[in-house]
Parts: structure tokens; sequence; C-alpha cells
């Protein structure tokens, strides 16, 4: 990591990663989420219906299990140097989700911080956008220097666009945003008529031993420091 | 003035007050106003929203009339419109005519359960509804099937002037999610941190035509009286989204009145919201109806 990003990351929270993903990789990874998302659907309908399923998103069921593509992601070279340096090489992964967001004239989420800095020492994510995202598509935002623990406090606002000095980040297909899970952060309202397409993967900096959750997938961890992201091995 | 925003009250079936029957409302039951107000007077409560039960024909709102009629100084009412009707706008005109119906309760929108399918709000069953209560300014109160949630947030959209009501926490019952008790109450099994609703409607705290009925919590927590499985629910409509002056405090008589009883569901707000300022505490407990609702 460049000392020019380092400085963004530790004063603004964030980074913008651009063609994160690329060419073969981005549209095997397409064709894997939106295969992943057909093969889960009518089971999410069905769970709307039931009153168990939330209809404000919809996640596509044990990605990892579909398509190594989403195992992979994991410690992808364009932003996994980045993740080792920002958690001195104590980095854990978490899990990752395929997720949906259906056109609606409101956000599925407010105005958030994932932590309000009692848990985990760091919690990082990466979002990445399988798709185009403009700022009518349910575009990812955050709030610049937000996530420092000083900052503050900030206002749950009524209307997303009412919260001092946040920033929508737009990108194209394969754009990857590192962020800091501790700052404020939200989904723009979809107002397209298609669905907005993300991966949202979780990482924290290693504090205590913990189990993998992993079980399902541990023959597909190749390497041995696949396997210590995965948590399994230390 | 302390406000009940939502409340049933019916009598023994018969020819002058015809009603629905069922397991939980027999023909012989009676849950009269005047029990109601009974509870009410004991526990200080001044005013009251009469929801119809029993049937959503005109006749069988005869009770609910009488009642409004009998007691102007106490209830206000909310009616039904049945869903296969060929014209709801005179059926809700009929209803309100006397001043005292407030608007009408839906349970469903009607529109594509996918929501990733395309809206157009004019084709949406309940459309005319919404744009009757828009031109005649009245209240409609929620209470949505799981499976039309999504669809909600666009008719809020297209009629900003039509008071919304959510009940019951903005929870929304699905097909394998409702059921009664052995104390003869319904029950929705939801998440009591973040039910699945809350991810399609928490959005809608922007528009200031949409308000939150803090009611229910028998129904959907998995605890008994306080239902302190639900302070994070409540706080959150309090400080992360509609505020107090959008929320209003309900009791759901009479499911309530053998448990936890009418006394303890007085209580609950404070229970659950103990923080609260003397100013939140009075809007919650009824300015925000009296002020939201019009009551005179």
């Amino acid at each position: 990591m460049t000392p020019e990003c380092r400085d963004q990351y530790t004063s603004e929270g964030y980074l913008v990663i651009e063609n994160a993903v690329t060419d073969d990789q981005l549209t095997h990874l397409q064709k894997a989420f939106d295969e992943g998302a057909q093969a889960g659907k009518a089971e999410w309908l069905a769970g709307i219906a039931a009153g168990k399923a939330a209809p404000g998103f919809y996640d596509v069921p044990d990605p990892m299990s579909r398509d190594d593509i989403f195992i992979e992601l994991a410690d992808h070279p364009s932003y996994y140097e980045i993740l080792m340096d920002l958690t001195e090489s104590q980095l854990n992964y978490l899990g990752i989700s395929a997720r949906l967001l259906p056109p609606s004239p409101v956000s599925y989420t407010g105005w958030h911080p994932d932590d309000l800095h009692s848990g985990p020492p760091m919690l990082l994510k990466v979002q990445i956008y399988v798709d185009d995202v403009d700022s009518r598509e349910g575009a990812f935002a955050f709030v610049p220097g937000s996530h420092r623990p000083e900052s503050g406090p900030y206002p749950y606002v009524a209307r997303l666009e009412s919260m001092p000095g946040h920033k929508v980040i737009l990108g194209k297909a394969g754009t990857a945003i590192v962020f800091d899970a501790f700052g404020w952060h939200t989904a723009w309202s979809n107002r397209t008529t298609k669905p907005r397409k993300s991966l949202i993967l979780t990482y924290e900096k290693r504090d205590e031993p913990k189990m993998s959750p992993f079980a399902d997938i541990a023959d597909k961890l190749g390497t041995p420091e696949r396997r210590r992201l995965f948590l399994w091995e230390n | 003035m302390r406000i009940d925003s939502h409340v049933h009250v019916f009598t023994q079936a018969s020819t002058e007050f015809p009603r629905e029957v069922s397991k939980n409302r027999p023909a012989e039951r009676e849950e009269s106003a005047e029990k109601l107000l009974g509870l009410m007077d004991l526990y200080n409560v001044d005013r009251a929203v009469l929801v119809q039960t029993g049937g959503e024909e005109l006749k069988h709102h005869a009770y609910l009339q009488h009642c409004l009629n009998a007691y102007p100084d106490h209830f206000y009412g909310i009616g039904l419109i049945p869903k296969e009707i060929a014209s709801p706008e005179e059926h809700m005109d009929r209803l309100a005519a006397n001043g005292r119906i407030l608007g009408f309760r839906l349970r469903h929108v009607g529109g594509p359960s996918d929501p990733f399918a395309q809206v157009d709000v004019r084709q949406l069953e309940t459309y005319r509804i919404w744009q009757h209560a828009a031109n005649k300014d009245y209240v409609l109160w929620l209470y949505i099937c799981a499976a039309d949630t999504h669809l909600v947030p666009y008719l809020v959209e297209a009629f900003p002037q039509v008071r919304v009501v959510f009940n019951h926490l903005m929870v929304c019952p699905g097909t394998e999610t409702f059921y009664w008790d052995n104390d003869g109450r319904p029950q929705v099994d939801t998440s009591t941190g973040f039910p699945a609703s809350h991810y399609s409607l928490l959005g809608l705290r922007e528009y200031d035509n949409v308000c939150v009925h803090l009611s229910g919590q028998y129904a959907v927590s998995k605890e008994k009286w306080p239902y302190r499985d639900l302070i994070g629910i409540h706080e959150r409509f309090l400080s992360k989204t509609f505020g107090a002056n959008r929320l209003m405090w309900a009791t759901d008589f009479p499911w309530i009145t053998e448990n936890p009883g009418y006394k303890k569901m007085t209580l609950v707000i404070d229970e659950l919201l103990p923080g609260l300022t003397e100013n939140e505490r009075n809007a919650i407990m009824g300015q925000t109806a009296e002020r939201f609702l019009r009551l005179r």
C-alpha cells in the first residue's frame, strides 16, 4: 500500500480501487452471481410470503459452495495486500454476502456504523460492485472520517442525503471499496428497474483464536496463507 | 390527554349487530365498549380508536357505529374494506359519513409478490383506495401481509398527502408466522431484534405522513411482560427513525385483557423506554395521535 493510500484510509476510512476485478474474472463473477441468485430465488420469495425473509434485500445463499470465485475473492491481489497492511498481517476473514437490492423508493438501511468501537479491534469490509452502479442504483455511501473514535456524533437523519459530509461512491463493475466498518455508511435507494448487485466481504484484525466458520469449504482452501485467512491454521 | 390508539370491541353476534364468528370470536363472546370504558376510566385513558373487527361488510360495522354514536367524546373509528368490492369509494364514504370513522385498515396491497418486479402503482389492487383516501383525507391503518411489504413504499411515495399509521411495531405477519396462542392472542413469530419487514419500511421515516404504533408487543415478544427483548426495537423507533412525535401507544384491547392485563399495557412504554422525557412520553401516550389523527 502506498503512503498516499494509507494516509487516505487513516484520515477518511475508505479506499476506492477501480478495476479490482476485470476481464474474464469479472465475467465469470457476474455469471456465477446471476446463477446463484436464480437458484435461490424461489426459496427467498417463499420466505417473504411466510414472513421469514426480508424483502428489502436478497443474499445469494451460501455463495462459496456454489462457485470458487466467491472463495478466491477473499484474498484477491487487488486489495489483499492493503488489508494485510492495515491489520499488520493479522487478518481474519469472516464471510461474504452476495447481495441484490431490489428497486424501492426507500433504502433498506439507514446511516449506521457496524459496531460502536466495542467489538473487535478492527472491522473492515470490501464492497465490490458486480455491475455498474450510478447514483440511482443503490450506491454505497460513506461519511469520510467517521471511523475515527473521536469523530461525531452523527445524526440519525430521516433523509439519507441530509447526512453532513457524506460521499456517495459510484463505480463501474469490478470496483472495490475497502472501508472501515466502524465508519458510518449506508446504501442509497435503488430507483432503477434492475437489481443492484454487490459483494460484501467482511474481515477483522485477529484478536484471539477462534473456530473457523468455514467447515464446508475446508477442502478448497489450498494454500497455508488462505487457510490462515479462513481461520483453519494459526 | 392519553389516547389508546388501537383497540377492538365487539358484542354477541345478533341481527342488530351481525358479525363473523371465529374460534377466538365465538358468537357468544362480548368485549364491549362499556368494558373498555371501564378500564380506560380506571387507568386514566381519555379516548380510544376502535378498529373494526368481525367482518368487512357495511353491516358488520353496526356495533362499531353504535359505539361511536353512543360515546362520541371517547371513541373514533377505523373501518374495513372488503377485498372484492366494486366500489371501495362508496363503501368508504358510507362508513365515514357520520364523521367518526377516520379511516380504513388494510391488510394487503395487491401487486407483484417479487420485489424485483416492476411496480406501476396504478395497477396495484388497492390503488383506488389510496387515491380516495387522498381525495377525502382518510387515514390508512396498515397491518400489511408480509408478501406485500415491499409495495407499500411505492404508494406512500405516490400519495404523500395520505396519513398512514403502521400497526403493531411495523411488523408484517406472514403465512407461516401468524398464529393464535393459548391465551387467545394473535402472535407473530418474527425477529425481536430486527423484524424482516423493517428492512423495507424503516426508510419511510423520511415521509412525514407516516406514523407507527408502539403496540402489539405481546404478539412479537418471546418474553413475558414487559417484553424486554423489544427494547431495541423501541429505542430504534424513538431515537434513530421516527421519533416520539410519530409514535402512538396502543393496548390492542381486548386481546391483552387477561395476559398481561390492561393496566400493564398502560405501563409498557415506560418499561421499554425508561429514559423518555415528559414531552416524549406525552407525545407517545396521546399527543401524537391527537395531532396526527386530528381528533377534536
